[in-house]
């Protein structure tokens, strides 16, 4: 603990949650910042979220944005900070194989447990007006842009909610960000596949992933971020900050996978900031975790940006999803169409939470909203609350929620066509998920997670 | 804005007036003495003392809620006056005859004549000024059927087995803020018990006016339906226009056995405020329903006009089997008026129904926000729901917001939730222009149009009397 910071009567005022603190406390042990210009901005940046994590404590379901995710299952595990040292001994050389996807075989960027790995990486296919790799191996001139970039996005949201502590601990053990930078202009082909990779330990760890993508002006990407883990059957905490800045006219196709083990607990934050023109769609998939929370904000900042947000999650067991999304518009002609669909098997529960934001500025906007819920067991549970919040006039705001078991009907007609109840059931389901899992635009990827689904 | 429009947009509030009359009035602020005062002066029984003092102990242990999306100044709890009654000439009323003459002109000036002969149609009337009932009207024809329809005052000293049984069952004294405070002073309010089998054979209906500036009105409202019984059941308000802001805190509690139903439809015009939202009713009201029985069905319907801050969630708690809920809406707001209405519903029992027809309607500088809950237990198998909340802007400076909350618990259970937010279009008041059909005119048709679906759950003099009341309101806002 830095005791600089803290003195006299603010002491308790501070400290009102020591379960962070204790996080925050080996994320200060834990320094790989150099003493160049990016350790610099690093260091700051550190410094600052130390502070909000200060006065922060771990939100509990009294919080209106945790009111369905209980995050007290944390309190009770004693997490250390994954280091790089003893990783490498537990990865078995083929152990990456799983993961690999062809149309992405030169364009894949590994972390693992939060640090740049480049010999696993490989970015041979990489032309040049793209950067793919770490912060501290940016050209000069990027370097010294990159400070309007990292931690800028995120803004008080108009509901006067406060940023979340999560994030500001996940900034305040910044030890390394993988960056994907497309210069103006510039259409990359290959998608771009980071891989998040929790390597695992004996005992409790955690991690804190970041990733920063900027699309220059007219630029287009698709990039695939994932989140997975190699081996490990003990408690481990991915706590993962991605943001992506979409400039004028550029186009970002982001898909994002979470396959964590079900020891995991995985929470995840993306913050995308569109300029004018742009164009943003998210493919989230999730399947794992023991208990999982995705954070999704867009900030429209420019006129006739365009979001679509596709979102599948599909858990069974004991396991808990959580996605909270917040578009927040400010300039007129913006488009926004959201698709969530969840499929809810055993004991498992689901939580969305979709926020849409017109403001006053936001004339003509076209906002729908769709959540799709299908549960497939009496102890299935699910919470939703799409959200609307407008103040301009002349808006098309639509949305809407539907919750229910398959049709009767359907299996019916299905089993009076041969179809034994199983592949019946099967088949509705494999098409209730397709209808996301084809927006995918990597076809090898979206076959892979169709038969993890089955 | 044309002159012709903004004359009308300035029209007072018809029902602003204050009636000039004496009253008994307590001192201002909240403590224990106050209570047993309220509670002496009503002569109640010791377990409604018992039932006010817990109820205040509940209250000073919570904290006001800060939720909803509305802001205001910060009440003083000290500073309302929790007891005023007209000074009657006599202690116990007889008869209407000996009402006093200048409260019958209220309400008569309010459109709600007191003297029977003079009632139109089919309707029996309890009129609260202020803390107390005044009157209430047919009570002998209802009597003929077993029906009783008096005040809740009057039914402690007569019927207080049945008070005691139903009072706080559906809506506990600890369920929030508002109804701990409600609990502990409330003064007056309706009282409404239909017995086996009875279909009620008129119309009932309270009318709430607030008369005194500085009282708050925390009325409570009890209605029980027995096995097979039925009732349909209406409320109105107003309140004079003062320059502070008055506080409104009641508690209804309605309850269904086997097979009855019960239908409640409330037009609320309280003072909203001016223009600059100086002054108004700050409208925090807990209403829940609770069907008991199997196949019983409440049914809520509300116009929500006037009130400068409403907070208000009409809900249904399923417990019966294949019990039914609906809840019809329409809030409409001007100027700063803020209102976070909606409606619960929680499915408890197998093949429980509900429905949610939710319109808003905001316009001026004004906010207006569904908060809605849809819970399906995990005993609530076959459950279904259907909400449908839309929203209508006019003007660019007003706020429409849904928040719907939808939890499953159980996987027959089916729900759909549908929202839209639209305005009224340039091309559609072209299309009436057309016609030669004025703006004015235009904009009523369209905003009946838009809440087509809620009035007519309406009883029918009333329906055309909220239509009335809603471009009345709206008047102006256009062009």
């Amino acid at each position: 603990m830095n005791k600089s910071i803290i003195t006299g009567t603010k002491e308790i005022e501070l400290i009102r949650d020591s379960y962070l603190n204790k996080l925050l406390q080996q994320c200060e042990q834990q320094s790989l910042v150099k003493d160049d210009s990016i350790g610099n901005l690093l260091r700051q940046l550190r410094q600052q979220a130390t502070y909000q994590v200060l006065e922060s404590r771990l939100p509990t379901n009294k919080d209106e944005e945790w009111r369905f995710t209980d995050l007290s299952p944390l309190i009770e595990i004693n997490f250390q900070l994954g280091e790089k040292s003893n990783m490498e001994r537990n990865i078995h050389s083929n152990a990456l194989e799983q993961f690999i996807i062809p149309e992405a075989k030169e364009s894949r960027l590994v972390l693992i447990n939060g640090i740049y790995t480049p010999e696993w990486s490989d970015v041979s296919g990489m032309c040049d007006n793209v950067y793919v790799g770490n912060i501290t191996e940016l050209s000069a001139p990027q370097k010294e842009k990159i400070e309007q970039y990292l931690g800028t996005i995120e803004e008080r949201n108009s509901s006067g909610a406060e940023p979340c502590p999560l994030t500001a601990l996940n900034t305040a053990g910044l030890n390394d960000v993988a960056v994907i930078w497309v210069n103006s202009n510039a259409v990359v082909e290959k998608p771009i596949h980071i891989l998040h990779l929790s390597v695992g330990e004996e005992t409790p760890y955690f991690s804190q992933p970041r990733t920063l993508v900027i699309g220059e002006t007219s630029s287009s990407l698709e990039l695939i971020e994932e989140y997975g883990t190699i081996g490990n059957n003990c408690a481990y905490l991915t706590n993962g900050v991605t943001e992506i800045w979409v400039q004028e006219n550029a186009s970002v196709k982001h898909t994002r996978i979470q396959r964590e083990s079900e020891a995991g607990f995985h929470l995840g934050k993306s913050a995308i900031a569109q300029a004018r023109d742009s164009r943003y769609t998210c493919t989230e998939v999730n399947l794992g975790a023991k208990l999982s929370r995705h954070n999704l904000e867009i900030y429209q900042r420019g006129e006739q940006t365009e979001t679509y947000l596709n979102g599948l999650t599909v858990v069974g067991g004991e396991q808990l999803a959580d996605t909270h999304s917040a578009v927040l518009l400010s300039k007129p002609h913006g488009t926004v169409n959201q698709l969530h669909k969840c499929i809810v098997d055993d004991s498992a529960r689901t939580v969305f939470n979709g926020r849409v934001f017109v403001p006053k500025a936001a004339q003509q906007t076209d906002a729908a909203q769709l959540n799709r819920n299908l549960l497939l067991s009496p102890k299935a549970r699910v919470n939703t609350k799409p959200e609307l919040q407008i103040t301009a006039d002349d808006v098309k705001c639509s949305h809407g929620a539907t919750i229910s078991q398959l049709e009767a009907d359907e299996v019916f007609y299905l089993r009076s066509r041969g179809l034994n109840e199983r592949d019946a059931c099967v088949l509705l389901i494999d098409a209730f998920a397709s209808e996301i899992l084809q927006r995918i635009p990597v076809p090898s990827l979206s076959e892979k997670l169709a038969r993890c689904i089955d | 804005m044309t002159t012709a429009v903004k004359t009308l947009v300035n029209q007072p509030y018809k029902y602003g007036f204050v009636t000039d009359i004496e009253a008994d009035t307590i001192p201002r602020g909240l403590n224990e003495d106050i209570i047993r005062m309220i509670s002496a002066k009503k002569n109640e029984p010791q377990f409604m003392l018992d039932f006010r003092l817990k109820a205040y102990g509940q209250w000073q242990k919570m904290t006001e809620p800060t939720w909803p999306h509305v802001t205001y100044p910060p009440i003083n709890y000290q500073d309302i006056v929790y007891y005023s009654a007209p000074k009657q000439k006599k202690e116990q009323l007889n008869s209407l005859e000996e009402v006093d003459p200048t409260l019958l002109e209220t309400f008569e000036k309010l459109g709600i004549p007191l003297s029977e002969q003079k009632r139109l149609g089919n309707v029996a009337v309890d009129a609260i000024f202020d803390s107390v009932s005044i009157a209430t009207t047919f009570k002998e024809k209802l009597a003929e059927d077993g029906v009783i329809f008096c005040s809740i005052s009057e039914a402690l000293q007569e019927h207080p087995e049945l008070v005691q049984k139903y009072l706080g069952s559906v809506v506990p004294v600890s369920d929030n803020y508002f109804t701990a405070l409600n609990s502990a002073v409330f003064s007056d309010g309706s009282f409404v018990f239909i017995p086996k089998g009875v279909k009620c054979p008129m119309e009932l209906s309270t009318y709430f006016r607030i008369n005194n500036g500085d009282t708050g009105q925390f009325e409570r409202t009890l209605i029980i339906a027995e096995e097979g019984a039925s009732v349909s059941y209406l409320e109105g308000c107003t309140a004079p226009m003062y320059d502070s802001n008055q506080l409104h805190a009641a508690v209804v509690e309605l309850v269904t056995l086997d097979n009855a139903e019960i239908k409640y439809s409330t037009v609320q015009n309280w003072y909203a405020g001016d223009e600059q939202g100086k002054g108004g009713i700050y409208n925090f009201v807990t209403k829940r329903g609770l069907c008991k029985g199997i196949n019983s069905k409440i049914s809520w319907t509300q116009v929500e006009t006037g009130s400068a801050i409403t907070w208000k969630y009409p809900s249904c708690v399923l417990v019966g089997d294949n019990s039914v809920g609906e809840f019809y809406s329409i809030a409409l707001t001007n100027n700063l008026q803020q209102a976070d209405t909606g409606t619960k519903m929680v499915h408890i029992g197998k093949n429980t129904r509900s429905t949610i027809i939710s319109k808003g309607i905001s316009a001026g500088n004004s906010q207006n926000s569904y908060r809605g809950l849809v819970k399906m237990g995990p005993k609530a198998a076959g459950a279904r729901n259907y909400s449908q909340c839309d929203s209508m802007l006019i003007g660019d400076n007003a706020e429409a917001n849904t928040f719907p909350y939808i939890q499953v618990d159980n996987h027959s259970a089916k729900v759909e939730h549908e929202a839209s937010t639209s305005k009224i279009g340039e091309d559609r008041l072209f299309y009436f222009a057309q016609r030669g059909i004025s703006e004015e005119d235009a904009v009523s048709m369209l905003v009946s149009g838009f809440c087509k679906d809620v009035l007519n759950e309406l009883p029918m003099e009333f329906a055309a009397e909220a239509d009335k009341l809603l471009s009345l309101k709206l008047e102006g806002t256009v062009g």
